[in-house]
């Protein structure tokens, strides 16, 4: 999720901020900030990083690899034509997460107190077995694939920062489902025809469209059954059973061998790291640390929810559109933030 | 068609100022029974459930089970304008876009009617079972009201602890730390002073200050509120509203962290 938006984001005159040696460490200034800006509003996050990608996102990978390119001339063109605002704007789209990126990332959590998983796979499945196994509230992530992964709770816009004045906002995968009435097997299905990482969509077939045909036929197989192959071309050798099995039973670590645990935060240690290596003001990181140390000690608010039983509601599926609401005040506060890692670091 | 006549009009405007600032807009569900409103603020955490019973309006008339969505903001705008000493009816088609409101002087030598567009809102319901409760204690409402604005200032919750001797309110934070003990009352001449203590074993719980301060709104309701308690269960707090309902507020508590 947030690593490339603080590499892209988190930069003066083109360059990323830097340690006196030129180490970049806008990573670390993003994590650092926005982790404690969650803490402090009561939230315990819990940091889920990529594993491998699965064989079946090199497609999605290869045409990652090919805008890459495109970014790359373009920017060579720029540079020749000397335009700062073209300079910008590529070499912004040619930010890469590195492995030591990553790696530092963790120790900083770490130090930090907080915990995070390494997901053997995508992070947004692990993040949805966390959630079902109940050892989360819900996803925080940019990435729908958290409801197709069958995450029950899904906040978009977690951790915009303050400024966008954006709204958080929740899905509830039960009432997605409840209002399009559809089972999590249809849903994946429907997933699949929008398109999704692991394989090609039939070439015509939109939202609109999509949402018609599962709701008509089911299933992908019977609406291959009844498509009219001379208006939508479906592609060579679909391999939609594969996609589909990939969200059924993703590869995850079991949740029950994983262990969430916030500790108190290594004051000391995220001075010597944060300041002695990376060059950040000490009194910033000393404040910072006081600030996770408060908000442990303090308590959380329950939810109501959790002590009286929600009432089926007999007006539930009478209206139209996706159930969005806003979630001002989160306060059952535990929640898996997906970590996108690039694949090249494996 | 929909008609509740309430000779005492203050009590509506009463009750929109006890609900409003707690919630944006609810549903009012009206029946042969009476008039109920259950509604939870935004973040889930409290809790509002109102009830009056049909028998204390001075006229009720329900032909059909309706369901009316209100914005709480616009409603009590409307009933700001009744006076104190207005009779308040309120009106409905059977499937009704709007609801009207009558309020008429006591001389009946004026009457203002004022109709509201309703909502359709799609609200979770709750199911709250009766409880027993581990302590039930009763004590002027005024004297809760005062009590949970005080210790506001100290922090941003309260902690209340229930035992044989007495109920104890605490609040500790930046500029120090602040207790009230409240000790069961001798006398019961006086039954709206009393502090009442029932209880089966000592409890103490965190509530946050923010929502006792919403709910103590609804003191002009009561001279007595009526605060239960029990472990692993939401605060109830009660008020009676004259001899036609209630209206009770759940809180759930703050929950200390197993791994601190």
């Amino acid at each position: 999720m947030c690593m490339y938006q603080f590499l892209v984001a988190v930069r003066q005159e083109g360059a990323n901020l830097t340690s006196a040696d030129g180490e970049t460490t806008s990573h670390l200034m993003g994590m650092f900030y926005r982790t404690i800006r969650m803490v402090d509003n009561g939230i315990k996050p819990c940091y889920v990083f990529d594993g491998k990608p699965p064989e079946m996102k090199g497609g999605e990978l290869a045409k990652r690899a090919e805008r890459r390119e495109e970014a790359q001339k373009a920017l060579s063109q720029a540079e020749e034509q000397g335009n700062q605002q073209d300079i910008d704007k590529f070499s912004r789209r040619l930010v890469k997460v590195t492995k030591t990126h990553v790696d530092e990332c963790k120790q900083l959590l770490k130090l930090m107190g907080i915990p995070f998983v390494e997901a053997p796979c995508e992070a947004e499945a692990q993040c949805a077995a966390l959630v079902k196994a109940g050892k989360v509230y819900g996803t925080a992530t940019e990435d729908m694939d958290a409801l197709t992964f069958g995450s029950n709770v899904l906040l978009r816009h977690m951790t915009f920062s303050e400024a966008r004045k954006m709204p958080i906002k929740e899905f509830h995968l039960s009432n997605v489902l409840a209002e399009t009435g559809l089972s999590q097997q249809e849903f994946i299905d429907l997933c699949i025809l929008m398109g999704c990482d692991y394989c090609d969509s039939i070439r015509g077939i939109g939202p609109k469209r999509a949402i018609e045909l599962i709701q008509k036929h089911r299933s992908i197989e019977t609406i291959l059954q009844h498509l009219d192959k001379n208006k939508y071309t479906v592609p060579e050798e679909w391999q939609f059973s594969e996609a589909r099995r990939l969200f059924v039973e993703p590869e995850v670590a079991d949740p029950a061998d994983i262990e969430l645990k916030w500790v108190e935060p290594d004051e000391d240690g995220l001075v010597a790291f944060m300041c002695g290596d990376k060059g950040f003001n000490e009194e910033r990181i000393r404040n910072g640390a006081k600030k996770l140390s408060k908000a442990r000690n303090t308590t959380t608010q329950g939810r109501l929810d959790s002590f009286f039983k929600v009432l089926p509601n007999p007006n539930a599926g009478k209206r139209k559109g996706y159930p969005v609401r806003p979630a001002d005040d989160v306060s059952f506060p535990v929640f898996a933030l997906a970590v996108a890692v690039p694949s090249a670091i494996y | 068609m929909f008609e509740a006549r309430l000779a005492k009009g203050a009590i509506f405007k009463k009750i929109l100022e006890a609900v409003k600032d707690l919630l944006t807009e609810a549903s009012w569900d009206c029946g042969d029974m009476g008039i109920t409103l259950q509604a939870m603020d935004n973040a889930h955490v409290s809790l509002v459930s109102l009830n009056l019973r049909s028998d204390g309006f001075d006229k009720y008339r329900c032909d059909r089970n309706l369901t009316m969505g209100m914005n709480l903001g616009s409603m009590s705008k409307i009933l700001k304008c009744a006076g104190n000493d207005d009779i308040v009816t309120i009106r409905a088609q059977d499937n009704p876009d709007t609801v009207t409101f009558v309020f008429e002087s006591e001389n009946g030598e004026k009457q203002s009617d004022y109709e509201m567009k309703l909502m359709s809102l799609d609200l979770e319901h709750l199911q709250i079972p009766e409880t027993e409760y581990a302590c039930v204690v009763k004590m002027p409402a005024g004297e809760f009201a005062r009590i949970c604005r005080d210790l506001s200032q100290f922090g941003d919750s309260i902690v209340i602890s229930c035992s044989k001797q007495g109920v104890k309110f605490s609040a500790s934070g930046d500029i120090g730390s602040a207790n009230v003990k409240l000790a069961q009352s001798s006398n019961v001449d006086k039954e709206e002073e009393a502090v009442t203590i029932e209880m089966q074993e000592p409890v103490s719980f965190t509530y946050a200050c923010r929502y006792l301060n919403f709910f103590t709104k609804a003191t002009p309701l009561s001279a007595q509120v009526k605060l239960s308690m029990s472990p692993e269960y939401p605060l109830m707090v009660e008020y009676a509203i004259d001899d036609i309902g209630q209206i009770r507020y759940f809180l759930a508590p703050k929950i200390e962290d197993d791994d601190n």
